[in-house]
């Protein structure tokens, strides 16, 4: 009998040691958070964010990550509707393949709410709540634009792309690609580097458009995790120069992480356009509240974002979450 | 006799719930050598087992030079001074003779193996073993009886007060053999006190100083060995006298001829083997270890590529067919080695006696088996061969003794009907009910019109049963005598001219 | 006490393990008694049936199959590629389901036959082998692709994983085949005796070569049935479905009882050991554990149940 009883004990402490989100008391709201991945900061800052604005309104939150697996994906979200949650705020994996389960909520008349990515809408109700990529990457660029005229010379410029299956990275690349037409009189791109959202190629690309183009004075990055590779890169070069020195190249990225922060304090990064992460946290949950209160919720909501500079660092740094959580 | 080395107390043991040994009570003097006889699944080896820390008693006690001894491992058995030579050989093959003997122990210093001194005691203990061999010598280079030396020179690394040796000619030549006896004889001179198992009475008359024989997990008897003949072992052994060991032939051979076998050539093993079996005869291969006796058997049934001659079975060539194509021919191979390639340990009774004959019980085209059909003529099978009625059909035959996993061997074969059976060691370690028992079996075959060639190294089974001999030496035959000319020494004398001719340096040291 | 050893001596402990960590749980952890959450216990493990049940056979002769995972990521992105909407060779035509369906089957055979010639005719290590086969596939179904997901599939090549009645019978149907195979025919003879003794079977005029291709062919092709419904449940060709599930494939098999070594296996095992994986993930996830946490639990209970099973061997023996 010990055995059988050693088993049972234990399951029973492992349960009773965790949370037991379904007895809610009356009126407290409980709402599923399922996100594909934490393996990159902003993941873990959006994540937490959630957690933290949830907290705030005295909701229960429920975790749920795949570790970048539909099928863990679609299971976990079937859990979530087993459970009964008010509502689910979801990373889909992809465009498509989490379909199944922003089905599966929307049977059980479930709000669901996609945070940062947005899914195909081929008969499957949701709202996305995302950054407006092409915007603030026009914005950021447009940003850089003005610093290289200050210059008075025209400038050589790279590109780092993102993988162009994600529809993130293409509004980044075509919000680029609208910022430098106006302004081929002082920019010429002459590298395109596609980097498929790995480190190892984006960096191998550019030392290699730097070798070809040893005059290359404009670098801009689809996103700030990328930055560790272009720096290794730029240094081998010999280009890795603070603004205002000579030799400096025009540097700007996308996302505002930790990375982007500290280049940005030392002087070495000249802008970067920031996803919202606190907005994005806060729409999500407005939209899930609205939605179980039966008010009208827009479909996509747009986080605008805002580049941060030199020039605004210090007043924008609080709602910067690269430096929210360098500083903690 | 002086004091008790060790005393053995209502020893209890069950397997699977089937006593193997019931209430045994046994003493061994200081200095003196126990044979220990019985038929296999008698309890000897378990009993061994026990005193080697092998296996655990369910009851009962044992007294170890008077105090209480308990070893739950072979390392504590060790460590009181028992040595245990096993049955099988537990040598790592790949290893030096040093590396195997000083495995669990070898001399270092400050952490570094210390070659030098490996070397130093290594060769001691080869010198005590009487062996004359370079401690750097790979074990796969040894001989059978060379690695049973081996094996008693790590018994003898551990300065053991007992040595227990568990059938330990059963793959050893004559001059090996002699060779372990004189050891034997210098160990029981040190004072050790041994025990020693073995199924060859006339070795146990000569080593042994008292005789203790098990039966049926119980002791059938016990005292001095000059008290006890052959025949009042066996009868002791059996439960009943065996006056003749080899039934008589009831049938003369056919003149026509079922096996032929023509310039049998296989590169470096086998050279220019012709023959002819003929259909209801009995033909032997006698032959040393190593004269090619188990390569011919597998060159015939095709599990090792020919490299010239030719195979006829019912005056068809079978040469280019696979062991497979033979089987369906009417050919059937019991091997020498059961457990490594006749069995399926784990599998059960019904399992292994119809994996060859399941083809012939199928519906096709799905190859759907008929069991029922085909349990009905495991039953029966199991019947002929008399394979031991306690033993449920899904028991895995594992545990059973050597005699009925042998029997279950040749029942998997009598299932598929064969015409010609080669057997290589049909009674390798098994018991003398069993022996008999397939002995009269072999004569039925041969009497419905089977051709069957055994292959033995005990030469009176070979005289007992055969009608015809041929000697095998070094791969080539030397010799071949009818029924009328059988002599045991005739035959030894030729196995072993043929092989010193040939190849000396398979002579042992 | 002495039904207990019963229980542990039982041919199917998995199965009362998963009564009692069902009978622990269900008290604690939300909603897993619930019609709703059984219906998603069974959809979920269904896939896993199928390929496991494959390997199954694949460890009875004594081998492993670790291509698996790699070939229902290839099976899946073939057969959809065949047939997507979004600019596969066959959209739109009546034959794009039944030609879907086929090529995934004979991707998934494809590769067991060439893991069965590599490891039979050419005796190769099966370890080795498919270890290089998952490689490849994995590769080339995620070079093929360009790392994309495939959709747009026609709503016949999703039926079969979509609907979870359909892939209950096709999953049961699969499981009974197999257990038929190695229970009932002369097949199934050969593959035990292949894992129990190679050397007695070649004796015994087994046919080993021949014996050993149609088992890793029987694993491969059971892998592209699990692609069919996985690719249905997930309305989606990915050439990552199932990448990290190789370890609950191999997992399920051996928790069930068959053995790592060969010669001893049994399709209702795998299915108890397939329940009990599936069942933990479900009630770790319902307890609303994060994803690694479930991995620390789900290793703890596979050691447990590793340590029964070794309780329970020492039982028998004793027995």
């Amino acid at each position: 009998m010990k055995h059988l009883a050693l088993l049972c004990l234990c399951a029973a402490a492992l349960a009773s040691n965790t949370c037991r989100p379904a007895n809610k008391t009356s009126g407290q709201l409980t709402v599923g958070v399922a996100f594909e991945t934490l393996q990159t900061e902003y993941w873990v800052a959006g994540f937490d964010a959630i957690k933290a604005e949830l907290a705030n309104r005295n909701i229960i939150a429920l975790e749920a990550i795949a570790d970048s697996d539909a099928n863990r994906q679609l299971q976990q979200v079937q859990n979530f509707v087993t459970l009964g949650v008010d509502g689910i705020i979801l990373v889909p994996k992809d465009a498509n393949t989490s379909i199944p389960a922003i089905r599966a909520a929307n049977r059980a008349g479930i709000p669901i709410v996609l945070f940062n990515r947005v899914a195909e809408r081929t008969g499957v109700d949701f709202v996305g709540v995302q950054a407006d990529n092409f915007a603030l990457a026009k914005g950021t660029v447009e940003f850089m634009i003005e610093q290289a005229r200050k210059t008075g010379t025209p400038h050589k410029a790279l590109v780092v792309l993102g993988d162009l299956g994600d529809l993130n990275a293409i509004g980044r690349r075509d919000g680029f690609e609208a910022a430098i037409e106006n302004h081929q009189d002082i920019i010429e791109v002459v590298a395109r580097v596609p980097s498929e959202w790995n480190q190892e190629k984006a960096q191998a690309g550019v030392v290699n458009a730097l070798q070809a183009h040893p005059d290359i004075s404009f670098l801009f990055t689809s996103s700030d995790f990328l930055l560790p590779s272009i720096v290794t890169a730029l240094k081998a070069s010999g280009k890795f120069h603070r603004i205002g020195e000579p030799g400096h190249v025009i540097l700007g990225g996308f996302d505002g992480d930790a990375t982007a922060w500290s280049l940005m304090q030392d002087g070495y990064l000249d802008a970067t356009g920031v996803q919202d992460v606190y907005f994005e946290a806060k729409a999500s949950v407005d939209a899930l509240i609205d939605s179980v209160e039966g008010r009208d919720v827009p479909e996509l909501i747009r986080d605008p974002g805002f580049v941060i500079h030199q020039g605004n660092m210090h007043e924008l740094a609080d709602r910067m979450w690269g430096a929210v959580i360098s500083r903690k | 006799m002086t004091a008790k080395a060790i005393e053995l107390q209502e020893i209890d043991k069950r397997f699977f719930g089937v006593p193997v040994l019931r209430k045994v009570s046994l003493s061994v003097f200081c200095g003196e050598t126990l044979g220990l006889a019985g038929e296999n699944g008698a309890g000897k080896s378990t009993l061994m087992n026990i005193l080697g820390g092998n296996l655990q008693p369910d009851s009962g006690s044992l007294l170890l030079a008077g105090q209480p001894y308990r070893p739950r491992s072979p390392h504590d058995a060790a460590k009181a001074g028992i040595a245990f030579i096993h049955q099988e050989l537990n040598l790592f093959s790949n290893l030096s003779i040093a590396e195997n003997l000083f495995l669990t122990d070898f001399p270092t210093r400050a952490g570094i193996i210390d070659r030098r001194v490996l070397r130093r005691r290594t060769g001691e203990l080869l010198d005590q073993a009487g062996l004359n061999l370079s401690p750097e010598t790979p074990v796969h280079r040894l001989s059978s009886g060379q690695r049973q030396l081996v094996e008693i020179a790590k018994a003898l690394s551990l300065d053991p007060k007992v040595i227990l040796f568990d059938e330990p000619t059963t793959s050893l030549t004559q001059r090996e053999k002699e060779h372990l006896f004189s050891l034997v004889a210098r160990l029981q001179s040190r004072g050790l006190t041994l025990i020693y198992i073995s199924h060859v009475l006339a070795d146990l008359t000569r080593l042994c100083h008292r005789v203790a024989v098990l039966r049926d997990g119980q002791v059938a008897g016990c005292g001095p060995m000059k008290d006890f003949s052959h025949d009042r072992l066996i009868t002791l052994m059996v439960g009943r006298s065996l006056e003749v060991q080899f039934p008589p032939p009831t049938s003369a051979p056919a003149p026509e001829p079922i096996l032929e076998a023509r310039d049998l050539t296989r590169r470096g093993k086998i050279s220019g083997v012709s023959f002819c079996l003929r259909r209801g005869e009995i033909l032997g291969i006698a032959g040393l270890m190593g004269s090619g006796r188990t390569e011919l058997a597998r060159l015939l049934f095709g599990l090792d590529p020919l490299t010239g001659g030719s195979i006829h079975l019912e005056g068809r060539p079978v040469q280019h067919l696979s062991p497979r194509q033979r089987i369906a021919r009417g050919l059937a191979f019991l091997t020498e080695d059961r457990r490594e390639d006749g069995l399926c340990l784990d599998a059960s009774i019904t399992e292994n006696i119809s994996l060859v004959a399941a083809a012939s019980y199928t519906r096709r085209p799905l190859g759907w088996l008929r069991l029922d059909s085909l349990r009905l003529a495991v039953a029966m099978i199991r019947e002929r061969v008399q394979l031991t009625s306690t033993a449920r059909d899904s028991q895995p035959v594992r545990t059973l003794s050597g005699g009925n996993q042998q029997k279950a061997v040749l029942a998997k074969w009598l299932l598929a009907r064969p015409r010609v059976l080669l057997l290589d060691e049909p009674t390798r370690g098994i018991d003398v009910g069993a022996k008999h028992e397939i002995y009269t079996l072999i004569r039925q075959l041969s009497a419905a019109g089977a051709g069957i060639l055994i292959i033995s190294s005990e030469i009176e089974e070979l005289t007992g049963l055969c009608d015809r001999i041929l000697v095998l030496a070094s791969g080539c035959l030397h010799d071949e005598i009818p029924k009328a000319a059988f002599d045991p020494e005739r035959i030894l004398r030729s196995a072993m001219a043929g092989a010193a001719a040939s190849t000396p340096s398979s002579a042992l040291p | 006490m002495r039904i207990l050893r019963r229980i542990v001596a039982s041919e199917y402990l998995v199965l009362f393990l998963c009564l009692a960590w069902f009978a622990a749980l269900a008290p604690v952890a939300p909603g897993l008694a619930t019609p709703r959450n059984l219906a998603n216990i069974l959809a979920a493990l269904l896939p896993l049936l199928v390929v496991a049940t494959g390997q199954t056979i694949v460890l009875i002769t004594g081998g492993i199959d670790l291509s698996v995972a790699s070939v229902i990521a290839l099976a899946s992105v073939a057969g959809s590629a065949l047939v997507t909407g979004a600019g596969g060779p066959l959209a739109g035509s009546p034959l794009a389901v039944p030609a879907g369906i086929l090529t995934m089957l004979a991707v998934g055979a494809g590769v067991g036959l060439l893991n069965g010639t590599c490891v039979a005719a050419l005796r190769m290590p099966p370890f080795m082998v498919t270890l290089a086969t998952m490689m490849f596939f994995s590769g080339l179904a995620i070079w093929s692709t360009q790392s994309r997901s495939i959709h747009h599939l026609p709503p016949g090549l999703l039926l079969a994983g979509g609907n979870v009645w359909i892939s209950a019978a096709v999953a049961l149907t699969v499981a009974l085949a197999v257990h038929l195979v190695l229970r009932r025919t002369l097949l199934g003879r050969w593959i035990h005796a292949a894992g129990q003794n190679p050397k007695a079977a070649l004796v015994s005029g087994v046919p080993l070569q021949r014996t050993l291709i149609l088992a890793y062919l029987l694993c491969g092709l059971a892998a592209g049935v699990a692609a069919l419904l996985i690719t249905g449940r997930l309305e989606t060709g990915s050439p990552v479905h199932w990448r990290s599930q190789l370890l609950d494939i191999i997992g399920a098999v051996v928790i069930g009882g068959t053995s790592l070594y060969g010669g001893r296996g049994a399709v209702a095992w795998t299915a108890g050991g397939v329940l009990f994986l599936t069942l933990i993930d479900n009630s770790l996830n319902l307890l609303s554990l994060s994803h690694f946490t479930i991995m620390m639990v789900k290793g703890s209970v596979i050691l447990f149940a590793a340590y029964l099973d070794t309780w329970r061997s020492r039982l028998i023996a004793a027995a």
